[in-house]
């Protein structure tokens, strides 16, 4: 390593010798400083845990994402577009900040409940009443969970739109909609640990979506809630499921799906040659992607030269003459760029659950009571718009076709999509029959969550309000 | 003739799947449950005097009612064949009455209108000779008669519980 107290500057690099690395940068800002911190920092102890400083050079901040665990999960560079919000919205790590937001608060929880139906309502109240903050951390908790879902359904939805699941990306398109589909596991399977009138009849409902699987549906019904209705194997079951066995996969295929975004390539366009229309709007890292300076060409030799004497050494055709275009550098360094960005938006994520959980209590009915069913009985609200449509049409077509082809198609879309362009107006039929389904989705789940009351009937939610979240 | 680098590979091959296989199989096998039925258990239903024609019951330890339809007396399963709810016993209509979707059953249970795929399920019933007794036995469900039996079917009583959406 070099010695980073007295860095070889330009003019040492110039000066004689071969150039060494360093000798490329400008002079490094990195000094430790003299007091008890600049020597601990100096000590070889420290320099064992953190091999290179932070230097605010080009070299400095490209060893930043080498040398650290969690900035490697990041690319060293990247197109200067992917900073900017309308690309991405940053969906993917809100998703992420909010999986780690239910991490932290639902190991928390975990410390104050058991699994067992005689002591599962009993927790949630203690968690109330007897636990510092219980209340609270469930509460972010919960919504973290219904935003989480919300947003892994936008992270979807603008990928679509922005065309980004074509080659090469098909496979982490497949993934995205794996991790979706493993998203509302999460979410249901902790929907049930409360044991209460709510989480009881609306796994209740959900879990009975599943005996329209042909040939299958009973054993699996079976299978996950552990007999025939809800009880103690299925809260053990789905508890099981939610601390671990989902969680662990969550991760796993979060790895994949982040690998394979730096493998594919971000989905956003290049900036044209010669950088244009995507400096102005940049901002901050307008100085480090520019277009590399054109060579000028001097009509003359400088006057210290050849005695200001110009020598023709040949006469070309102009029309033969074809201007090189030069790559243009449009990358920008991850750290701090990027990771300044999604501190901002990890700060406002957790900000928004933290008052959303101040705000609004995640409910708890009354005990679960396996003889009395709530009138209205709904599945948890990402499944509302099923169960609306399993009011009108026969459970093998609600309960099975439709989803089940809706979740089919959503895999094979990028396979069936072989057009490559990903302007939308390139992409009319996709975009309107993709339009037309999220529509469809969107109005069924309104409806089923807030317009049905006892009985499924048709009640406007500003009569009497019948949603719990 | 296969070379010896790929019988050992097609072996690897064969051997892991047979090995996540036979995994797979043990993991259903632990988790599948034994007991078929609501809970498993028998529950004495009392003598069939004791229940009045075109009347229903609830047995809160089997988790079912009995019908007695008039000629028959069935244990049906208070769980809604549509999406599990409990079905409740309309006393002014003389049905059953699913609040979750608005599924109707008959007397038999038997369906009449609603989402619901087919008529509530039952329980086997059969009569002890030396009690005189009938025994309802939860593990033995059978499955609902499909739509359109109506062979219990009568004019409401009365209004309904659950009001058509």
């Amino acid at each position: 390593m070099t010695d980073i107290q007295t860095p070889p500057t330009r003019d040492d690099g110039a000066a004689g010798g071969p150039p060494v690395r360093d000798a490329l940068e400008p002079k490094m800002a990195y000094d430790p400083g003299a007091g008890l911190a600049g020597r601990v920092r100096r000590s070889s102890a420290w320099r064992s845990v953190f091999r290179h400083p932070s230097l605010d050079t080009p070299r400095g901040r490209a060893l930043q994402s080498f040398s650290n665990f969690f900035l490697h999960l990041y690319p060293v560079k990247i197109p200067a577009r992917v900073l900017r919000l309308r690309y991405s919205f940053r969906l993917g790590f809100i998703v992420t900040v909010l999986f780690a937001i239910l991490v932290l608060t639902g190991v928390y929880l975990m410390f104050f409940y058991t699994p067992a139906v005689g002591s599962a309502y009993g927790d949630m109240q203690h968690l109330r009443t007897g636990v510092g903050f219980g209340q609270l951390v469930r509460n972010v908790h919960r919504w973290s969970a219904h935003l989480m879902v919300l947003a892994v359904f936008l992270h979807l939805v603008r990928t679509f739109f922005a065309g980004a699941y074509k080659k090469p990306r098909e496979f982490n398109w497949v993934i995205g909609v794996v991790l979706l589909l493993l998203t509302l596991g999460l979410s249901f399977t902790g929907y049930l640990l409360p044991w209460d009138q709510l989480s009881y009849w609306a796994v209740t409902v959900g879990t009975n979506l599943m005996q329209y699987v042909p040939f299958l549906g009973h054993s699996l019904q079976n299978l996950l809630i552990g007999g025939d209705q809800i009880g103690q194997p299925t809260l053990l079951r789905f508890y099981a499921l939610h601390v671990a066995v989902l969680p662990i996969a969550v991760v796993l295929t979060v790895c994949i799906h982040i690998w394979r975004v730096r493998k594919d390539g971000f989905a956003v366009e290049r900036s044209p040659v010669g950088g244009a229309g995507h400096g102005s709007a940049a901002g901050t890292f307008e100085e480090e992607a520019t277009a590399a300076p054109a060579p000028s060409v001097p009509a003359t030799a400088p006057a210290h030269l050849y005695g200001g004497r110009t020598r023709v050494l040949g006469v070309v055709d102009r029309q033969s003459v074809t201007a090189e275009e030069r790559p243009v550098d449009d990358t920008v360094f991850t750290w701090p760029h990027l990771l300044v960005r999604h501190v901002v938006v990890a700060l406002g994520v957790a900000a928004t659950v933290l008052a959303l959980g101040v705000a609004f209590a995640a409910p708890l009915r009354g005990l679960a009571n396996p003889n009395l069913t709530p009138e209205p009985a709904k599945a948890p609200w990402y499944f509302a718009g099923l169960q609306e449509l399993l009011s009108h049409f026969d459970p093998l077509v609600a309960g099975i076709l439709i989803p089940g082809g809706a979740v089919l198609a959503l895999i094979l879309l990028p396979y069936i999509d072989r057009n490559p362009s990903t302007v939308a107006r390139r992409r009319k039929v996709a975009i309107v029959i993709f339009s037309g389904l999220l529509v469809a989705a969107v109005v069924l789940t309104v409806i089923g969550t807030f317009f049905r009351g006892p009985g499924w009937r048709f009640v406007a939610p500003w009569t009497h309000w019948y949603v719990e979240f | 003739m296969p070379s010896r680098r790929q019988f050992l590979r097609s072996g690897w091959k064969l051997g892991g799947t047979l090995l996540a296989a036979a995994a797979g199989w043990t993991a259903y096998e632990s988790l599948r449950p034994l007991a078929s039925g609501a809970s498993g258990a028998t529950v004495n239903l009392g003598t069939p005097s004791s229940y009045s024609p075109e009347s229903a019951t609830y047995i809160s330890d089997g988790r079912l009612f009995v019908a007695h339809t008039g000629t028959h007396i069935y244990a049906l399963s208070q769980k809604c064949p549509h999406l599990g709810c409990r079905v409740p016993f309309c006393d002014s209509s003389g049905r059953f009455e699913c609040p979750c979707h608005g599924s109707k059953y008959d007397l038999g249970g038997e369906w009449i209108e609603g989402p619901a795929p087919r008529g509530m399920d039952r329980f086997l019933v059969t009569l002890d000779q030396a009690s005189g007794t009938l025994v309802a036995d939860t593990s033995k469900v059978i499955t609902g008669p499909s739509r359109g039996s109506n062979r219990f079917l009568k004019p409401a009583k009365g209004p309904s519980c659950v009001p058509k959406g």
